[in-house]
């Protein structure tokens, strides 16, 4: 009987003009900002491997290790097709010198090309799927009962040997099953054209990832069959249904989730908390500072200028960043020069100074670190996670957030990149100590030559694996299957104890 | 008889759901976004301030001669804020604030001699939207509130407007009283647009209310006529949805039939046309990438110094003879060239930005919901457009600054008015007060042209989609 029901029901949801219609709607746009944004895809990758060509190229390039400055770059991720998240938006390059703790906040972007395009919010897969087919869904729903009760075949069907759960269960499966055709199709479209254009290579976690994104689709667009369904029990007339649920689905999907960011950004204000970090930083360089200065008077030699009498033609740097908005403060000493021929026996004084300094320096690039991931995490973070927090009442963010997280583009995607970066300058850190390079003549002067970084380690990137994205999405995903239990049992109950 | 048939609607409506619906939303985010704005315009307009006298504090220490005038240059102009940044706001955040007018290579020009170089405009380039980490969605300001919320109104008000008649039949009743079919039709259109203006008109009041009360905001004549417009412009907005919605109830016997029609429609127009067709079509024009800027930049700086620097130049030496020697003059030609091409190139680049979002936009004004954003952006002095207009000001500025420069040199007898190297200037101290300032303003005739353009479109798309209406109305068989 069930199956009787589920092809009557499947026959009458695929003929209607609104599934054709909501088809076309979905496959055009989906196709045409598939074509776009592998377009844009390849032409971030593009940059992006020849930022990172160049980057490596310029560290190889140092004559002295002091010289030696860090430029890391972010390959783009080809599911951001799927969901933008912040993967297209954040910088993806940083550059470092050892007396920095590189974060999120020191990054740039190699391939900023128009800033006035951030006009236009982005669009991705996702965010079609999250209107249109969310809105399908309820156009199925919104009739399945309050439509044939005004029709009066509700009754009719009722007359035959028929349980009230295997009306329902028979209508829930047939327009889930409606529901997943765009789904499926696109995601094949989407499929071929990554094919075609042959630039888009997916490993074998990108397509558990696939997989993951359209089973979360899968139980955002029940969720929403279900919030149409239930108003079509507890309304009379298949109109009122429809006009209720997309009163509801305005506000879930479009309204509340803006309003809640926006409140968020406007009524948070944190200044205060970045004015006392920043000050904090400031002291702790100012104690490098003094620690410094106290080493080069006690020196045995006399001369504390940054020549030490001692060097030559060259170039002598010390570049100070401070920034009181990003807390981004260091401060650098780079040489490389030629010794002077008569200088001979003070190199071992600045060997000495180094040798002292540096180890210090990166001491304390590591406690500014520890104050501006503090205060940065409660200025920054701590809002975004308060706004994302409070748009969970909507499963429309939900859907996006889980999305997000499988395809890696979410802010943990991001932050990997970011600790990656921060282990890789642990490593080369480790380098210089191995190589004593602190308190060898390379550090600071050319004379012997530039200096052999053929085993200079080298900087890899790999995105999170699965297992981690699938942590961050699941709490997402359980909530909304919750929603889903919660609002089927509701329903449920509802039309068992209706009079037709 | 109008009258009658709209007081009817008019009850209808006032007594359904809808309404209440319609009453609670707009209140609530009109009311939000008055709170999101209590102290905005107040803490921007003292921003602003600082950031200004700073400037002129800097520029007031540069007057002690004319010299360090020309190096230094105007400094950074900042763009006013506008008193009505509640109405549109959602741009704000990704559009620079401030156009340079500096010397970046406040480093020695390349040569013999310890040159400095002269300033020149700079725009900012970089990515405002670097370190957001906050999820991305649209601003709570009115331009947003009617563009979504007041067109899905306008859609659930009037969907069944004739469909439903028809299925209960009391249309035959209304057409067999000696009422004309476009009586009927304009009544019910009147009568929505009244019932819409309702909630909208008190919401706004209320908003206004609080920001106003709170002091956070001080209007002036010309504010009120902007917000007038405005609303005018919303209510023109909301009538094309009106008529779009009577449009498909006529043509469609059923109303959950014309519901499903109309919200398609109503999803792909105003959610999601504009942004995919933002995206898509600024790609159509693309324009320099920063790597491509950067090797014009180089190859700049290649030709000028082959030009200049290369060849040994022992003969050209600057020196305060008057008047100018030949040395003297060939550096003030290599240093005014200097700045000159540098700026060229900027003012490429920007304006290939520009036009490449000029493009994009225009293309998106396919949807009524953009048009009516850029319209009341305009209007409200926020935006792309007026950061345009903003850098019009700058060049006329910019332009007016360096003729100052040069007449005040040529007006003092002990230079040889060869600007440009520290021998061939003025080192005359300038009087503060005979300096331009810079003083951006909000210009209202460039608004309203601005928002012109808009509302032509938005009427267009009224008249053809009532004419629709009204011809499909009145073929209907009863």
């Amino acid at each position: 009987m069930l199956l009787i029901l589920i092809r009557r029901e499947l026959l009458a949801n695929l003929m209607t003009f609104r599934f054709l219609v909501a088809m076309v709607v979905t496959l055009s746009l989906v196709v045409a900002n598939t074509v776009v944004l592998i377009a844009d895809y390849e032409r971030r990758l593009t940059s992006y491997s020849t930022a990172a060509q160049q980057h490596s190229q310029e560290v190889s390039n140092a004559s002295t290790y002091s010289r030696i400055k860090i430029l890391v770059d972010r390959p783009p991720n080809p599911l951001s097709i799927f969901n933008a998240g912040l993967d297209r938006r954040l910088g993806n390059s940083i550059n470092f010198r050892h007396a920095l703790v590189p974060t999120l906040w020191d990054t740039e972007s190699h391939s900023a090309d128009n800033p006035f395009l951030n006009l236009f919010s982005s669009v991705d897969l996702i965010l079609i799927f999250q209107v249109i087919l969310s809105l399908l869904a309820l156009l199925f729903a919104h009739d399945a009962i309050a439509g044939e009760r005004e029709a009066g075949t509700l009754r009719l069907t009722m007359a035959n040997p028929v349980s009230r759960p295997v009306i329902l269960l028979a209508k829930y499966i047939s327009a889930m099953a409606c529901l997943m055709l765009p789904v499926i199709m696109s995601l094949l479209l989407v499929l071929i054209l990554f094919s075609i254009s042959g630039s888009i290579l997916l490993s074998g976690d990108d397509w558990l990832r696939i997989g993951g994104i359209l089973l979360i689709s899968i139980i955002y667009l029940s969720a929403f069959y279900l919030i149409g369904l239930l108003t079509s029990v507890i309304t009379r007339r298949a109109a009122t249904a429809l006009m209720l649920s997309m009163v509801i689905w305005s506000t879930l999907v479009l309204i509340y989730p803006s309003l809640s960011v926006f409140a968020v950004n406007r009524l948070s204000d944190t200044s205060s908390h970045l004015e006392s970090a920043y000050r904090e930083i400031e002291q702790v360089w100012e104690d490098f500072e003094r620690e410094r200065m106290d080493f080069l008077r006690n020196d045995a030699v006399e001369g504390e200028d940054r020549d030490f009498n001692v060097f030559g033609a060259g170039t002598w740097s010390a570049p100070h960043i401070s920034d009181p908005i990003t807390l981004k403060y260091s401060k650098a000493e780079t040489c490389s020069r030629s010794i002077k021929p008569n200088a001979e026996l003070l190199v071992p004084h600045v060997k000495a100074y180094f040798q002292f300094s540096e180890p210090r320096r990166i001491r304390a690039a590591e406690r500014t670190w520890q104050i501006r991931q503090k205060t940065l995490d409660q200025v920054h973070i701590r809002k975004a996670d308060l706004a994302k927090n409070l748009m969970r009442f909507s499963p429309a963010a939900m859907y996006d957030f889980a999305t997000e997280a499988w395809a890696g583009t979410d802010f943990h995607g991001i932050d990997d990149f970011i600790t990656t970066v921060q282990q890789y300058r642990q490593t080369i850190i480790d380098y210089f100590y191995d190589k004593a390079a602190f308190s060898s003549r390379q550090w600071f002067a050319t004379d012997p030559g530039n200096v052999n970084l053929s085993d200079f380690p080298q900087f890899s990137y790999h995105r999170a694996d699965i297992s981690t994205s699938t942590k961050h999405a699941s709490g997402d995903i359980a909530c909304l299957l919750l929603i889903n239990i919660v609002l089927f049992m509701t329903t449920f109950l509802i039309f068992m104890r209706q009079e037709v | 008889m109008i009258w009658h048939i709209t007081k009817r609607e008019l009850y209808d409506h006032l007594n359904s759901l809808r309404f209440a619906f319609t009453m609670v939303l707009l209140l609530i985010l009109m009311i939000v976004n008055a709170i999101g704005y209590l102290g905005e315009y107040k803490a921007q307009s003292a921003a602003y301030q600082k950031k200004v006298s700073a400037s002129s504090d800097k520029m007031r220490s540069n007057a002690d001669s004319l010299y360090n005038l020309l190096i230094a240059g105007p400094g950074t102009l900042y763009k006013k804020p506008s008193a009505l940044s509640f109405c549109a706001s959602s741009g704000e955040a990704f559009i620079p604030e401030s156009a340079d007018g500096v010397s970046d290579r406040s480093a020695m020009l390349p040569t013999r001699f310890s040159f400095k170089a002269m300033w020149r405009m700079e725009y900012p380039q970089s990515n405002p939207n670097l370190w957001n980490i906050m999820p991305d969605y649209t601003n709570v300001d009115w331009s947003d509130i009617v563009s979504v919320v007041l067109s899905l109104v306008a859609i659930l008000f009037t969907f069944d407007a004739i469909s439903s008649e028809q299925e209960h039949g009391t249309l035959r009743l209304i057409l067999s009283n000696s009422v004309s079919r476009g009586t009927v039709l304009i009544s019910k259109f009147l009568a929505a647009l009244i019932t819409i203006s309702i909630p909208f008109f008190m919401a706004a009041l209320i908003n206004l209310f609080l920001l106003y009360t709170s002091g956070s905001i001080s209007f002036g004549l010309s504010e009120w006529g902007r917000l007038g417009v405005i609303v005018l412009i919303a209510l023109v907005y909301v009538s094309i949805f009106l008529a779009l919605g009577l449009l498909i109830s006529s043509r469609v016997s059923n109303s959950s039939t014309s519901l499903t029609i109309l919200l398609l429609i109503w999803t792909v127009w105003v959610v999601l046309l504009p942004s995919t067709l933002g995206a898509t079509t600024s790609g159509l024009q693309p324009t320099m990438t920063s790597d491509e800027f950067n090797a014009r930049w180089q190859s700049l700086y290649q030709n000028l110094d082959a030009q200049y620097i290369r060849r040994r130049h022992d003969d050209k030496i600057p020196s305060r003879e008057i008047p100018a020697t030949e040395g003297t003059l060939f550096w003030a030609k290599y240093i005014a060239e200097d700045a000159k091409r540098s700026e060229s190139l900027n003012e490429e680049h920007l304006n290939a930005q520009i036009a490449q979002i000029q493009l994009a936009r225009s293309i998106t004004r396919i949807s009524p919901a953009s048009s009516v954003q850029y319209a009341i952006e305009s209007l409200a002095g926020t935006g792309f457009t007026r950061h345009v207009q903003f850098l019009a000001h700058v060049r006329r500025y910019a332009d007016e600054f360096m003729a100052f420069l040069i007449e005040t040199d040529r007006a003092d007898p002990d230079s040889p008015n060869a600007i440009g190297p520290k021998e061939g200037t003025s080192q005359k101290p300038v009087r503060f007060e005979s300096i331009p300032k810079f003083e951006d303003r909000i210009s209202f005739g460039g608004a309203y042209n601005a928002a012109a353009t808009d509302l032509l479109l938005l009427l267009l798309f009224f008249v053809v989609l009532f004419a629709g209406a009204f011809l499909s109305f009145l073929r209907i068989d009863v």
